[in-house]
């Protein structure tokens, strides 16, 4: 599972970091999200998948 | 030009129809019903009240909108400058300014965000923790051992108000001056007895903010006070009055909002005793999502006004150009079809995409510092009065839930405690020191590091 988060979508609501904080880094100047490079581990796919479902802009989308 | 003879498709456009007034007490009594009735027949409707606009209540449908900017203005134009579009508020208050940013569209209030993110943002935001941490704990000191406590006065409207304060750059212990004006403005009818001496605080309020702005725009301190007064927004440096709507933007949605969602959650709690043992015990699990599901079900600020820009369809409805739209965040927040259960309090609830902090561009920009200050409040109490008891005869809402959905008092008893450290105003004073030798309140940009309390 890989994840992109569409900055034209995203408007720094941190549902995403809050839930999968291991998936998903916050930008210090404005907390607008992005997801991890490369595959999400095993472990954290089910918080990811959470994490998509609570975005409220539903900016987040599996790439692979 | 379209040949196309001119109809006036009025009765088909707005065939859903609800006589929608939510700056009525019935209204708020009628929350749920209304919600529901709503949500079930007519999720975008057209109500005759002032003087005729759409209400979005549906959650796909305000979704839909809200992230219309190309087709929704913001803009307030009170000089009829542009197109004399009307702002956020539903009917138009009296006042002859924007409110900030928050009236304002792309490009300009664009400008605005970036120019305060820096100081904003989850990183900046989590820097002033362990000074909240202080405030808080020096307010619960001032009750501790009486065993008595209004939540309101003496806790929810202090921390917000101090900390918003010292993110300005203004003087903490100014905090007195603002708290009454900003919470009682919102809560008391224009028609009340008492209208005359708030209008009076708020004049104070106005002239402090206006020699605070003039005082840091002459000797620069650390504070997005500091940064609007240096600000070049399209080209220009914004006049006055301008920059004073920005900052009461920034003061109005920092203290109310807060407030009221810290005593709504405090009430409930003190109604579940259980759940709030678990909420206690399970806090790293649970306060997140419990966070989460008292800003859906509480909805502080439960709606904005928009205006249409040009004849469109968005989520099914056609719109024509200088409608107004009432996009409702709170009945959106108990639409079924997202949120099981939707009038149910669910500590644990996954799949929150409440709209409480709005949606789009305009996402409320002090969200992070509304959790920050809501979730060490509401821990300092579960730690330091666990067993609090609510008096329900004394607590006091406020009459109506138009502009905010907020408490003016929540009395509580509980046992008595031991002080902690020092009381509100040496820790006030002790504060200003931590904020001007640290210079706290300069963007993240500049400082990245926590406030450090010795």
């Amino acid at each position: 599972m890989k994840l992109h988060v569409d900055p034209e979508r995203c408007q720094g609501h941190t549902l995403c970091a809050m839930i999968a904080p291991d998936v998903f880094t916050l930008d210090d100047v404005d907390g607008h999200s992005s997801a991890v490079d490369g595959a999400v581990p095993a472990d954290q796919e089910a918080k990811a998948a959470e994490a998509i479902r609570s975005c409220p802009e539903q900016a987040i989308s599996i790439i692979q | 030009m379209s040949t196309e003879p001119v109809t006036d498709d009025d009765t088909e456009r707005k065939k859903n129809r609800y006589h929608f007034d939510r700056h009525t007490p019935e209204y708020r009594q009628r929350f749920t019903d209304v919600t529901a009735e709503m949500l079930d027949k007519c999720p975008v409707a057209w109500s005759d009240t002032y003087e005729g606009h759409w209400v979005a209540a549906g959650h796909s449908e305000v979704f839909e909108l809200a992230r219309s900017a190309e087709y929704l203005s913001n803009d307030h134009d009170p000089a009829n400058e542009r197109r004399g579009y009307k702002g956020i508020s539903i009917p138009t208050p009296d006042v002859g300014f924007r409110g900030g940013f928050l009236e304002m569209d792309p490009p300009e209030q664009r400008h605005y965000r970036q120019l305060l993110n820096p100081y904003l943002s989850p990183a900046a935001v989590a820097r002033w923790t362990p000074l909240v941490d202080e405030v808080i704990r020096a307010s619960l000191n001032e009750k501790i051992e009486t065993g008595r406590i209004d939540f309101v006065d003496d806790l929810a409207n202090i921390a917000p108000a101090v900390l918003t304060l010292a993110m300005l750059g203004v003087p903490l212990k100014s905090w007195d001056i603002y708290c009454e004006p900003v919470h009682a403005s919102v809560y008391t009818p224009p028609n009340s007895p008492d209208i005359a001496r708030i209008q009076q605080s708020r004049m104070a309020m106005r002239e402090d903010m206006s020699g605070q702005l003039a005082r840091i725009t002459a000797n620069p301190r650390p504070g997005m006070i500091s940064a609007l007064a240096g600000a070049e927004i399209n080209g220009t440096t914004p006049p006055e009055f301008e920059l004073l709507g920005v900052i009461a933007l920034i003061i109005g949605g920092g203290f109310d909002t807060t407030t009221a969602l810290t005593s709504h959650a405090l009430e409930w709690l003190s109604q579940h005793p259980g759940e709030r043992a678990k909420l206690s015990a399970e806090r790293g699990t649970l306060l997140d999502s419990a966070t989460e599901e008292f800003l859906r079900f509480y909805t502080p600020a439960p709606g904005d006004g928009r205006t249409v820009t040009a004849d469109c369809e968005i989520a099914g409805q056609q719109f024509k150009e200088g409608e107004r739209v009432w996009l409702s965040w709170a009945m959106s927040n108990r639409d079924p079809e997202v949120f099981p259960d939707p009038n149910e309090v669910d500590l644990a609830r996954t799949g929150n995409r409440h709209h409480s902090f709005g949606l789009g561009i305009h996402r409320c920009i002090g969200s992070n510092v509304a959790r920050m200050v809501f979730k060490r409040m509401l821990i300092a109490v579960l730690d330091r009065m666990p067993d609090y008891v609510c008096d329900p005869a004394a607590a006091e809402h406020y009459q109506t839930i138009g502009i905010i959905q907020g408490m003016k008092h929540l009395p509580a008893t509980f046992t008595p405690g031991p002080r902690i450290g020092d009381g509100l105003a040496e820790t006030i004073t002790r504060m200003q020191v931590v904020c001007d030798d640290q210079r706290l309140a300069e963007p993240v940009t500049v400082r990245k590091g926590a406030a450090e309390i010795k």
